[in-house]
C-alpha cells in the first residue's frame, strides 16, 4: 500500500524529511501530481504530498515580485497576476495536459512548474522558469533547511541553488517556498501569420524575423495538418501550414513593428495580422502544445508518442524536416526552431534515431510522453556527457546521501546513473 | 582584519618545481611570471585596500595548457587563483602567498560569430565591450554591460554574474550566457549549454555563472547577442526628496513602462559628478532619475511623453528630455563617471553593492545618513533603481589612521541594514573576499554548508580560489556527515492518509 504524507507546514516538512532519512525510506515527491508521468517511475512507496504547502505569501506588483509555497496552483498565481495585469514572463503553457495520463488537467503547482523548469513561446526572448526564480527555501534530502537567493532582482550573494533547483525534479531538496519575478503584461500583443508549408523555409523565415530589430517575442510554424486544432478563423482561412510571428509593447510600437515585419517577410509568402484577440488565443495553443494533446478517450491503440527536441534555432527547420522523413511523424517548431515538437504514432519512439539526428547539430532530445513500459527502457532524458554526469551525481550524493528523494526519477531503473 | 588561509610551506618550498613544471606546460617566453617586480601588478585587482603578491602568475594561451596546470595543481594540491582582467570589485581575484594565479588575459580571441542563432562564441578574456564591437557593424549588441566594460573581461563577468545599467530589461550575465567550456580542477574539460535552449541535468550553467572562480575556469564561452533597439532617448528628471524619486519610480513600472535603463543619484553623487563632468544635471534637487527607454522611434517618442506625464504627476521639479544622441550620452557621462567624481572629492572611496527591495529605499538611505553621522564618514549614492541595486560610495582617507577600519565598518552597517529590510549582501560586484565574512548576516550555517556542498562536487581538496566567497571552508568530511538532529527517529506528526 502507497503510505501518503501531506505536511501543512515547513516544519512537518523537515520532520517528514526526517523521517525518512532515519528509516531510509525512499520518497516521491508530488505537488498535485500532474506531472508524475514526465519522467521515470520513481521507486517509492510512500509519496510525499506538497499541495497542502500553499498560499501566496507575498505579492508585490510594483516590486514585480510574487512568494508562495510550493504548492499553491498554478491557476491561482495566474489569477492574481491577472487581477493586476501581470505575468510571468516564460508564459508557461498547459503542460500536464500533453502527457494524456489522465492525472490532471490543468497546469499544476508553482513548485512543480519551478522544479521541471517549463517555459512557454516567450523563451526566444526571455528564458525560462530559471531565469525568472528569485530564491527558494527547501529541505535537503539531509532533513536540512536550506535557501538561497532572495526577494530582488539582482542578487549575487553565494553560489545561485535557485537556477540548480529549477529543473532538478526535487531530487535534491523539497522546496516549500518559491520566490518569481514577475512582469507586467504588455499594452498590446499582435502577430502576423506567413503561408508556409514546408519546415525549412519556415525556419529560415523564423531566422529573418528573429534577426530584424522588431523584438519578436516569439515565433512558430505550425503545418497544415495542425491548424484545426488553433481555433483561429484565419488560419483555417489560409488553409495551409503557417509561420507565426508575435510582436508585444505599447500600441504605436506593435504596430509600427507588424507593418515592418510583414514587408520584412513579404519575400517568403504571403503575410497576414492577425487580430489581438485571436493573436492571443493562439499562443496559449501554442504554449500549450494544443494540437498533441491526446484525446480524453484515446486508448492505447491509437496512442501516440511526444518528443520535445531542443537545438540551436537556425537549425531547427533543418532537422525538423529530417525528423518527420525519418520518423514519419508530425512536428510543431517552437522558439523560432528551437523547439521542435515531434508526435509520432504508434509504438515506436525511434530514440537512437531521434537523439542521433538531434545531436548533429549539438542538440537534445527529452521522450515527454510514452507508456510506463517504454520508460522503463528508453531514458526519457537525454543521456549527459559522462563528465557532466560525474559532477551531477556528487550532487546529488551531497545533497541526498541516503538517496530518498525521488530515486530514479531522472534515469530508468534498468541503469544505475542517477542526475541524468 | 580580514584572514586568509595560511600559506602552505610545503608548497613556498617547492617554489622552484613548480616554476620549472609550469615553464614546461607554457614554453611562450613571458608565459610564466616569477620577478617580484613582473609579480606587482597582479597583487590586487579593482579592491586595492587588499594586497599580497602572488607565488607566480602564469598566463595559458590555450584551453590544453589550462587544463595541464590544473591536473598539474591538483596532484600536488597547489592552491590556484584564476584572474580576468583585474577590475573585479570585491577581491576575488586577491592572490594568495602560495598560489598560481592563472591569468586568463591571453584568451582573447572572438572565436565565431553565429548571426542566425545570435550568438557569439569567445575566449574569457575578450572585453565585455569587445563583444559589442565584433558585432555592431551588423546592428547588434551584448546587452549586459557593467561600467567597467571597456577594461572587465567577460570571464569575470561570468565570473561575478556582471550586470549594469540594463538589467532590469536585459537580464544579468547569468540570463545572456548560453554554454560555456569549462576546466576543472582535475584538468577535465566540461562543455556545459550551448545554442540550444534546453539542457538535460543539473543546471550547471547557473550554478558557474556568479562562482567567483571557485568551481572550475571558464575557457570559452557562447553569450546571446541582441539587435541593437533602432534608437534610445533619456530622460533627467529632479525631486525634492528620494522618496519622490522612488515613488516615481515604483510608478513607471506600475504603469507596465520596463525602461532598458532607471538609475537614481543622491544630491551628493549628483554636486560630485556635474563638478566633473559637466553633464547638466541640476544641483538644487535632493534625488535624480535617470530614465531612458529604447526601441523603435515610434515607441520611445510614445513612452517619454508617459513617463514624463507620471513625473510630473509625481511631484518632478526638473524635467529635461535628450533631443539627440550627444544629448543623450551626455545625461549618462555623468553618471558613469560617478565613481571617478567622488574620487576627485575624497582621497580614497570604497564602493559598495546591495540590493534592496525598492520600496524601502528611502528608509535605507535614512538609516544611511544616520550611520554617515555615527562613522563620521560622507556618503554618496548611486543606485540601479530599477532592480533596487544600490552604490554608497563612502568616502575616507586611507593616511588618516583609523578611516580604512571605519569606511570598512561604515560599509559593514549599510550591508546589514540592506539585509534587515530583505535585501542582499551583492548585487553584482559578487562576494569575494570583501563581504565574506558578512555571509552569517544572510545564511544561516546550514544554507552555507548546502553551497559547499556544490563546491566539494567541483573542488573536493578546495584549492580553487581558496578564502573567498565562505567565511570558513568546512572539511569535507564534516560536509558528508549526516547530522543526528536532522534524522527524526520519532514518527512524524504530519497528516497521513
Amino acid at each position: 500500500m502507497v503510505d501518503i504524507l501531506t505536511p501543512t507546514t515547513p516544519d512537518q516538512l523537515r520532520e517528514a524529511v526526517g523521517w525518512a532519512l532515519g528509516a531510509k525510506t525512499p520518497l516521491e515527491v508530488i505537488g498535485s501530481g500532474s506531472k508524475r508521468s514526465f519522467g521515470h517511475a520513481v521507486q517509492a512507496d510512500t509519496v510525499l504530498d506538497c499541495s497542502a504547502l500553499s498560499g501566496i505569501l507575498f505579492y508585490q506588483p510594483e516590486e514585480l515580485v510574487i512568494s508562495a509555497r510550493v504548492g499553491t496552483p498554478l491557476a491561482d498565481i495566474k489569477a492574481a497576476l491577472a487581477e493586476k495585469n501581470q505575468q510571468f514572463h516564460f508564459e508557461p503553457g498547459n503542460f500536464p495536459a500533453l502527457l494524456g495520463d489522465g492525472a490532471a488537467t490543468d497546469a499544476g503547482t508553482i513548485g512543480g512548474l519551478v522544479a521541471t523548469n517549463i517555459a512557454g513561446p516567450r523563451r526566444i526572448k526571455v528564458g525560462a522558469a530559471r531565469d525568472h526564480v528569485l530564491g527558494f527555501e527547501a529541505i535537503s534530502g539531509r532533513a536540512e533547511d536550506f535557501k538561497s537567493g532572495g526577494r530582488v532582482m539582482k542578487n549575487v550573494t553565494g553560489f545561485d541553488l535557485s537556477k540548480l533547483m529549477a529543473g532538478s525534479f526535487g531530487t535534491l531538496g523539497v522546496m516549500h517556498t518559491v520566490t518569481l519575478k514577475v512582469m507586467p503584461c504588455d499594452e498590446q500583443s499582435a502577430t502576423i501569420l506567413v503561408t508556409c508549408d514546408d519546415p525549412k523555409t519556415a525556419g529560415t523565415i523564423m531566422t529573418a524575423a528573429l534577426g530584424s530589430e522588431n523584438e519578436v517575442s516569439a515565433a512558430a510554424w505550425i503545418s497544415s495538418a495542425d491548424i484545426t486544432s488553433l481555433d483561429v478563423p484565419l488560419a483555417l482561412e489560409i488553409g495551409s501550414g503557417l509561420v507565426a510571428v508575435r510582436v508585444e509593447g505599447p500600441t504605436p510600437s506593435v504596430a509600427w513593428r507588424i507593418d515592418a515585419l510583414c514587408k520584412h517577410l513579404a519575400q517568403y509568402g504571403e503575410t497576414r495580422p492577425l487580430a489581438e484577440s485571436y493573436s492571443q488565443r493562439l499562443w496559449q495553443c501554442v504554449a500549450d502544445v494544443k494540437p498533441f494533446i491526446p484525446a480524453a478517450d484515446a486508448s492505447a491503440d491509437n496512442a501516440s508518442l511526444l518528443w520535445r527536441v531542443s537545438v540551436p534555432p537556425a537549425s531547427g527547420g533543418e532537422i525538423a524536416a529530417r525528423l518527420m522523413d525519418v520518423t514519419g511523424g508530425r512536428v510543431i517548431m517552437d522558439w523560432a526552431g528551437g523547439l521542435i515538437w515531434l508526435q509520432i504514432n504508434g509504438l515506436d519512439a525511434f530514440a537512437q534515431q531521434v537523439r542521433d539526428i538531434a545531436m548533429t547539430v549539438d542538440g537534445q532530445a527529452v521522450l515527454v510522453r510514452a507508456p510506463a513500459s517504454m520508460r522503463q527502457r528508453i531514458s526519457v532524458f537525454h543521456p549527459e556527457n559522462p563528465a557532466l554526469a560525474r559532477i551531477n551525481a556528487k550532487i546529488k550524493d551531497n545533497f541526498d546521501p541516503e538517496g530518498i528523494l525521488n530515486p530514479g526519477r531522472l534515469a530508468p531503473s534498468s541503469t544505475m546513473g542517477e542526475g541524468a | 582584519m580580514l584572514r586568509m588561509p595560511e600559506p602552505d610551506q610545503h608548497t613556498l618550498a617547492k617554489r622552484k618545481d613548480i616554476i620549472a613544471a609550469m615553464k614546461d606546460i607554457i614554453p611562450t617566453p613571458g608565459g610564466v611570471i616569477v620577478d617580484e617586480d613582473q609579480l606587482r601588478p597582479y597583487e590586487c585587482d579593482g579592491l586595492m585596500a587588499y594586497r599580497q603578491l602572488p607565488m607566480i602568475v602564469v598566463l595559458p594561451e590555450n584551453t590544453g595548457q589550462v587544463a595541464a596546470i590544473l591536473k598539474y595543481c591538483h596532484t600536488h594540491k597547489i592552491r590556484v587563483v584564476p584572474r580576468g582582467a583585474g577590475t573585479g570589485l570585491s577581491g576575488g581575484a586577491l592572490p594568495m602567498a602560495d598560489a598560481i594565479t592563472i591569468s586568463m588575459m591571453k584568451f582573447n580571441r572572438v572565436l565565431d560569430i553565429d548571426w542566425d542563432n545570435r550568438a557569439a562564441v569567445v575566449q574569457p578574456g575578450v572585453t565585455n565591450l569587445g563583444i559589442t564591437r565584433a558585432v555592431e557593424h551588423n546592428g547588434f549588441y551584448y546587452a549586459p554591460d557593467p561600467s567597467s566594460q571597456i577594461a572587465c573581461s567577460i570571464g569575470g563577468n561570468i565570473a561575478e554574474n556582471s550586470g549594469g545599467v540594463h538589467c532590469l530589461k536585459y537580464g544579468l550575465t547569468t540570463n545572456n550566457v548560453l554554454g560555456v567550456e569549462m576546466v576543472t580542477i582535475e584538468g577535465d574539460i566540461l562543455r556545459v549549454g550551448g545554442k540550444g535552449l534546453d539542457q538535460t541535468g543539473y543546471d550547471l550553467l547557473g550554478l558557474i555563472t556568479g562562482s567567483e572562480g571557485l568551481l572550475g575556469i571558464v575557457t570559452e564561452v557562447t553569450v546571446r547577442i541582441l539587435r541593437k533597439p533602432e534608437t534610445a532617448r533619456a530622460l533627467l528628471l529632479g525631486f525634492n526628496s528620494s522618496e519622490d524619486g522612488g515613488n516615481c519610480v515604483a510608478e513607471i513600472i506600475a504603469a507596465g513602462i520596463i525602461p532598458g535603463g532607471l538609475e537614481m543619484m543622491d544630491a551628493p553623487a549628483i554636486k560630485a559628478t556635474e563638478d566633473f563632468v559637466h553633464a547638466g544635471y541640476p544641483l538644487d534637487v535632493e534625488a535624480l532619475l535617470l530614465v531612458e527607454l529604447d526601441g523603435p522611434l515610434v515607441e520611445v517618442d510614445y513612452l517619454i511623453d508617459r513617463v514624463g506625464q507620471i513625473a510630473t504627476d509625481c511631484g518632478a521639479i526638473y524635467s529635461r528630455i535628450s533631443q539627440s544622441e550627444e544629448e543623450r550620452l551626455l545625461f549618462w557621462s555623468g553618471r558613469k563617471n560617478a565613481f571617478p567624481a567622488i574620487g576627485r572629492i575624497s582621497p580614497d572611496y570604497m564602493c559598495m553593492d546591495g540590493t534592496i527591495p525598492r520600496g524601502r529605499l528611502a528608509e535605507v538611505l535614512t538609516g544611511m545618513q544616520i550611520l554617515s553621522q555615527r562613522h563620521g564618514l560622507r556618503v554618496a549614492n548611486v543606485f540601479h533603481a530599477g532592480d533596487g541595486n544600490l552604490h554608497p560610495l563612502i568616502m575616507f582617507d586611507a593616511n588618516q589612521p583609523g578611516e580604512l577600519e571605519r569606511a570598512e565598518a561604515f560599509g559593514s552597517d549599510i550591508l546589514k541594514l540592506c539585509v534587515q529590510v530583505g535585501g542582499v549582501l551583492s548585487g553584482e560586484h559578487g562576494i569575494g573576499i570583501e563581504k565574506r565574512d558578512l555571509m552569517g548576516e544572510m545564511f544561516t550555517s546550514d544554507d552555507m554548508k548546502h553551497q559547499e556542498r556544490i563546491k566539494m562536487a567541483f573542488d573536493e581538496d578546495q584549492l580553487l580560489n581558496p578564502g573567498k566567497v565562505f567565511p570558513t571552508l568546512h572539511g569535507c568530511g564534516e560536509l558528508k556527515t549526516l547530522h543526528a538532529k536532522a534524522v527524526a527517529d520519532k514518527f512524524p506528526t504530519i497528516p497521513r492518509f
